[in-house]
């Protein structure tokens, strides 16, 4: 399935990786997990969540991009919207402070250079190093968020419940939010210690996105509305 | 008015910490303000007796609400998840024989009575399988939830199995950290009462005079309290339930990923019954059997025969049961809960969870004063009373609808004068009507409900005489239901992990509580 391999400029001198946005390239996903500074960046376009890893049980932040399994609704916006960095980084994963690729990803074959003619590291691949120093360190900080909001008991389950223009309904669960109630009982101390953590505005951030579900529903009915046109074509 | 502000519990067992908790958790208030406080006398000398394995799905609100994290309590005290009880041999002796009493009711139970539907229509299906999915996810070992379900949530019903060694100390730290408990390790050597018999003070030998205005006698099968201070009879019910001795070994897994059951496994024996409860690190095997029906060296080689070779080098322990309970429980200014109060072989694992009964009944009753008390006494002592009489009436229900003729023991336990009258009435009565609903079972807080005698009574082969005409009203509802367990095993199949996983991920990773 996967064939995971610690980089380098000399077996991988000549590797090339598709760094487009595809639904054949992985980025089929309607749930994408993110970090806490990515926040602002996605709560303009989509719902940010908190939910569940399904081995792990352990909370992550997440954006919804679609209702339906493998459903991004943004996949046709381009360059628009502002990509997840867990689908920009593509093949490549962190092996402690090494960098690694998954050489039976779809994405790897054609497409940008890694590495340049005397295995200097290639302006893309330089993204993707910059990439995962963003993200590493994200991702222990949006821990630290998600547990401080587990303690002060922040956080409450939430079920969408979305009716579209063809009829059809999704309930979709496994998704939790900030509890407004909960919030507007905390301390005043409390409040203080979440606005110099900058925890204020990401707990905002999440309450305002909520707002982006009827607009990310309006995308889906479009997207209903342009297969009648083809079909009529 | 001589108001209640200090409650004294004697001794510091299971019963012992988890009166502590839930009286601690439900005056939390009045103890942070200074105005109430528990206190928790305990002997450094005296172990616990710690057989109580088994819990009942109560456990999990009685842990909720003294603020125990699930997590912790997985960790702590070995705890695995338990789904019901398997009975094997009980009603033929064959190999074949088993049942299952599960701890999910029938579907549909609010609604429907599913036992004449199953007695016309259940075409060799059991009755648990007809109208519950919990007995297949036992047959496959899956656990009652996955890693994503917050604690104390379930996608099945669930109680633990637990080590009860473990527990008391698990309890006394969270009771003593978070919830204001003091805790006074002293030997207890005299009792000072009052000129009405009211316990003033317990006299240690290490931390001086206790006084409180409540004793709660937790001080196990020596009754130091209720029954030696203040003589309230012993009540033997061994005329019933037969069994006095127990052996009892632990018998480590093969390998630390062996399959775990998912229920507490009762197989009967040739004058008793077996345990087997399977905690993470390894089974708690034991036979329950009379003295009367068995030697000990014979009641060894049955257990031998049970646990095989690897019993081989195992400490066996003995234990005497000594089955009834305290003509009353609460009697002047002093309630028993847990052996103290009384003891029955754990066939149904009822030890536990009528502690946290009698716990929270003390809790939520706490008399304001002395003068009132003797009102929530009285009460506590017709509840209790009650408790203990069904429990004993639904142990012997599992040996009273036995085909069984092997051996003395079983013979003797169908024997007319050994069951009690009340039981005797219910049984011939649903020979008519199935249990449900309107039958006697109307207290609050039930410790088995009519579900636990639907499963034992049709488990064992009980038949009641149906009229199909009577079911129409309900047939499309019961139909419905009966086919809907069928689709919940299909589907809880493929989400529900297996039970070792899961215990060895919430050892990993732990629960969310939400």
């Amino acid at each position: 399935m996967s064939n995971v391999v610690l980089l380098n400029s000399v077996t991988h001198r000549n590797l090339r990786v598709d760094a487009t946005p595809s639904a054949h390239y992985g980025d089929d996903r309607r749930f994408v997990g993110v970090i806490v500074s990515e926040f602002p960046l996605l709560a303009v376009h989509c719902p940010l969540f908190f939910s569940k890893d399904a081995n792990t049980g352990a909370f992550y932040c997440g954006a919804m991009l679609g209702f339906d399994e493998s459903e991004n609704l943004f996949l046709d916006d381009g360059r628009d919207c502002y990509r997840p960095l867990n689908l920009q980084r593509g093949p490549f994963f962190t092996a402690g402070d090494e960098l690694a690729i998954d050489l039976d990803h779809p994405r790897v074959g054609r497409g940008e250079a890694l590495f340049g003619e005397n295995g200097e590291p290639s302006a893309y691949l330089k993204s993707i190093i910059q990439l995962f120093r963003d993200l590493v360190p994200g991702l222990e900080r949006t821990k630290v968020f998600i547990d401080t909001l587990l303690k002060l008991k922040l956080i409450e389950p939430v079920d969408l419940d979305v009716a579209f223009d063809d009829g059809s309904r999704r309930d979709v669960t496994g998704l939790y939010t900030i509890n407004q109630e909960a919030l507007r009982e905390i301390p005043d101390a409390v409040v203080l210690d979440l606005f110099r953590r900058g925890y204020l505005s990401l707990i905002y951030l999440m309450i305002a996105s909520l707002k982006q579900v009827p607009v990310l529903a309006r995308r889906k009915n479009r997207s209903f509305t342009a297969g009648l046109s083809l079909s009529h074509a | 008015m001589y108001p209640v502000k200090s409650v004294v519990i004697v001794g510091g067992g299971t019963a012992g910490w988890l009166t502590a908790g839930v009286i601690a958790a439900r005056h939390h208030g009045r103890i942070k303000a200074g105005s109430f406080s528990v206190t928790l006398v305990e002997s450094p000398a005296i172990g616990i007796i710690g057989v109580g394995e088994g819990t009942w799905p109560t456990i999990r609100t009685t842990l909720a609400k003294m603020g125990v994290s699930e997590t912790d309590f997985f960790r702590h005290c070995d705890g695995a998840f338990k789904q019901g009880g398997r009975f094997a041999r009980w009603t033929t002796g064959a190999d074949d024989d088993a049942y299952y009493h599960p701890l999910m009711l029938p579907q549909g139970f609010a609604e429907v009575n599913l036992v004449p539907h199953w007695l016309v229509r259940g075409n060799g299906t059991s009755f648990c399988d007809a109208v519950t999915p919990q007995g297949r996810l036992c047959d496959e070992g899956l656990a009652p939830k996955t890693i994503t379900t917050p604690e104390y949530a379930g996608a099945a019903n669930y109680a633990y199995h637990l080590d009860a060694g473990k527990f008391a100390p698990f309890l006394q730290k969270h009771c003593t950290s978070a919830l204001g408990v003091r805790h006074v390790l002293a030997d207890v050597v005299k009792v000072n009462q009052a000129g009405i018999g009211d316990i003033l003070s317990v006299g240690t030998r290490q931390a001086g005079e206790i006084a409180g205005d409540l004793f709660v006698d937790c001080t196990g099968f020596s009754s130091l309290l209720l029954g030696q201070t203040l003589g309230v009879p012993f009540k033997p019910c061994d005329d019933v339930l037969f069994c006095d001795t127990a052996l009892a070994v632990q018998v480590p897994f093969e390998r630390p990923d062996a399959p775990m059951a998912s229920q507490t496994n009762a197989t009967a024996q040739e004058a008793g019954w077996i345990w087997d409860i399977a905690l993470p690190t390894r089974r708690g095997i034991g036979y329950v059997y009379s003295s009367r029906h068995s030697t000990e060296d014979r009641a060894r080689e049955v257990l031998a025969r049970y646990v095989g070779p690897r019993i081989e080098g195992l400490k066996i322990r003995k234990i005497p049961i000594r089955a009834g309970h305290r003509e009353t429980f609460w009697k002047n200014n002093c309630v028993a809960v847990g052996l103290a109060a009384g003891f029955l072989e754990p066939l149904e694992s009822s030890a536990i969870v009528l502690g946290e009964l009698s716990a929270k009944l003390i809790a939520e009753q706490m008399p304001a004063n002395r003068e009132v008390m003797d009102i929530v006494a009285k009460r506590f002592n017709e509840v209790t009373g009650y408790r203990w009489g069904r429990i004993i009436d639904f142990l012997k229900l599992h040996y009273v609808l036995t085909k069984r003729t092997d051996t003395q023991f079983w013979i003797d336990n169908v024997a007319p004068e050994s069951v009690p009258e009340r039981l005797k009435n219910l049984l011939h009565l649903w020979k008519y009507q199935p249990p449900w609903f309107f039958d006697e079972f109307d207290r609050l807080e039930e410790v088995f409900p009519a579900a636990s005698y639907q499963y034992v009574l049709y488990g064992m082969g009980f038949r009641t005489e149906v009229d199909p005409d009577d079911m129409v009203g309900t047939a499309k509802a019961a139909m419905r239901y009966m086919s809907e367990t069928t689709a919940i095993v299909a589907k809880m199949r493929t989400q529900l992990p297996k039970n070792r996983e899961i215990i060895q991920k919430i050892h990993e990773y732990g629960l969310q509580p939400i």
